[in-house]
């Protein structure tokens, strides 16, 4: 590495050390072989919280959490390192104030011309954020595939749409009713059409789980139909004994859609010809 | 008013009856009492009850107002829920309360149409 | 701040019933269930704990955050020194009511979580466990 700067032990220690402090994602300490802590910087104070004066000369176990300590963590991350050279671990680790942050850690064995291990180098990376980030991923596409199983769609000022596609199991009921009440409660829809089209067949839990979604939303003060009942849907029903005659129900999408108007007091008129 | 007890406004003959977030057993059971003598003092033709702020509805709640429902229509009035969490909602229908009979509404402005046969039974 | 997810409260005034409530919610939320969820959790605690200040002359709710490899929830426990239920099966049966009135109660309560275990003798009081799983 070319220096601009005459050579000189002293000045690139100088250099060095203000290299350490000025670092804002990683902290880089070093320990001695017994892994109590013989130099510090102003990105450790930054991170971890403690002051040069109070750390030197304890032991880095101060940086993990208690139940790791006793564990032997510590006592294990310094023989591997002495052993292999090297050690990367993630995991949480502790500030002076109690609080803990999740950390990318490499611990480098220091080894001198001779072969002594004279100590260890700890750089330690504050991944907090980029956990925090991949949390929020992973909650939003979990609320992507949400949606994706139940979609909600406003068809019109006062009618929410909800085109079933496949079964109706007691998880994506759960997920169908938060759905429905919400958006029928966010948008002040006085109509849900539930349309199961899209829904293969249809057996007694399944019926239940559409009743009980019906009574859910009529709590609300909206009105459910629901459409999209095939032949053979409506033979299964009544073979089944299944009494929906609390529901309003109509056999295509565009038969309900037309009922959710007339229950608006809405119509549907031609335009006038010769625009 | 205190963040426990319930508030009743009246709105030409109608009571618009607002329950607070997480009232205990006397509140509820106030609300009976206090909604029917309101009723009586007012001649009120109807009573909207606002349930937006309640965040749980256990039997105890959810019977008294079912019953309080039935009282008010032996006065000759007429009752309207309105404004039911959906999360309240949902847990009330898995219990399989279902409160009785009741009629609800979106919101209170429709509940005093309705009330007042300004419109029909949708808008 | 934020309550320990571990502890009891005595249930001993009408006033307990809404601060067993309260306490569950804030339980519940920091184990990370949904509002509905939430919703469901503090309904059947609240149906227990009224049984436990009404019929079972007082007694203590214990709440502790459960946990497994593949999932967490919450388990409750409510437990009285009462009269005991005589027969536990008919109890959980919808509506029933032996004039001690346990009512709505231990139905609804079953219906709401996940797990519901009863240990009830007549005269030796009573112990309800509920638990509810979140999902991962």
């Amino acid at each position: 590495m070319a220096m601009a700067q005459p050579r000189g032990t002293e000045n690139e220690a100088e250099l060095l050390q203000l290299l350490v402090d000025n670092m804002s994602d990683y902290a880089i300490i070093m320990l001695d072989p017994q892994g109590n802590v013989i130099s510090w910087s102003a990105a450790a104070e930054r991170l971890k919280g403690w002051k040069a004066e109070e750390i030197i000369g304890q032991s880095f176990s101060r940086f993990y959490p208690p139940e790791d300590v006793a564990a032997g963590k510590t006592e294990n991350e310094l023989r591997v390192a002495a052993k292999e050279g090297r050690l990367e671990d993630e995991g949480w680790r502790m500030r002076k104030d109690g609080s803990r942050f999740w950390a990318n850690v490499v611990i480098t064995r220091l080894r001198d011309g001779s072969g002594n291990i004279r100590g260890f180098g700890k750089v330690t990376r504050d991944l907090t954020e980029r956990r925090a980030a991949e949390e929020k991923i992973r909650r939003q596409t979990q609320e992507i595939l949400e949606m994706a199983a139940v979609p909600v769609v406003q068809v019109w000022e006062g009618i929410v749409l909800v085109p079933l596609i496949g079964t109706l199991d007691s998880q994506r009921t759960q997920q169908l009713m938060e759905r429905v009440l919400n958006r029928v409660t966010e948008t002040n829809s006085p109509v849900a059409l539930l349309d199961i089209t899209g829904v293969p067949s249809i057996d007694t839990q399944t019926a239940q789980h559409l009743i009980e979604t019906t009574a859910a939303v009529r709590l609300l003060g909206a009105e459910v139909i629901l459409t999209g009942i095939r032949p053979a849907i409506a033979q299964t029903l009544v073979h089944l004994g299944i009494d929906l005659s609390n529901i309003t129900t109509r056999a295509s999408l565009g038969a309900g859609l037309r009922r959710a108007l007339e229950m608006l007091k809405l119509q549907v008129v031609p335009a006038s010809a010769g625009n | 008013m205190d963040a426990r007890s319930l508030s009743v406004v009246k709105i030409r003959e109608i009571l618009i009856v607002t329950l607070p977030s997480d009232p205990d057993d006397s509140t509820v059971a106030a609300l009976q009492e206090k909604v029917l003598m309101s009723m009586e003092r007012h001649q009120a033709k109807g009573v909207v009850l606002d349930l937006s702020a309640v965040e749980t509805l256990d039997s105890f709640f959810a019977r008294t107002v079912a019953e309080t429902a039935q009282m008010i229509g032996i006065m000759g009035g007429r009752t309207i829920v309105v404004g039911m969490r959906p999360a309240v909602a949902i847990t009330t229908t898995q219990i399989g309360l279902a409160l009785g009979s009741i009629e609800t509404a979106l919101t209170v402005d429709r509940a005093l149409d309705r009330v007042m046969q300004l419109s029909g039974p949708f808008q | 701040m934020s309550t320990a997810l571990e502890g009891e409260l005595v249930i001993r005034t009408e006033g307990d019933i809404v601060a067993t409530r309260h306490t569950v919610r804030e339980v519940a939320t920091q184990i990370g269930f949904g509002i509905t969820d939430v919703t469901r959790i503090v309904t059947a605690a609240s149906e227990l704990a009224r049984n436990v200040y009404k019929y079972g002359g007082g007694g203590i709710v214990r709440w502790r955050r459960v946990a497994s490899q593949e999932r967490s929830g919450i388990e409750l426990q409510f437990i009285d020194q009462g009269p005991g239920i005589a027969d536990i099966s008919k109890a959980l049966e919808m509506g029933y009511s032996t004039g001690h009135g346990l009512g709505l109660g231990l139905p609804a309560a079953k219906r709401l979580m996940d797990e519901l275990e009863i240990q009830s003798d007549p005269g030796k009081g009573t112990c309800v466990t509920l638990k509810k799983w979140r999902a991962h």
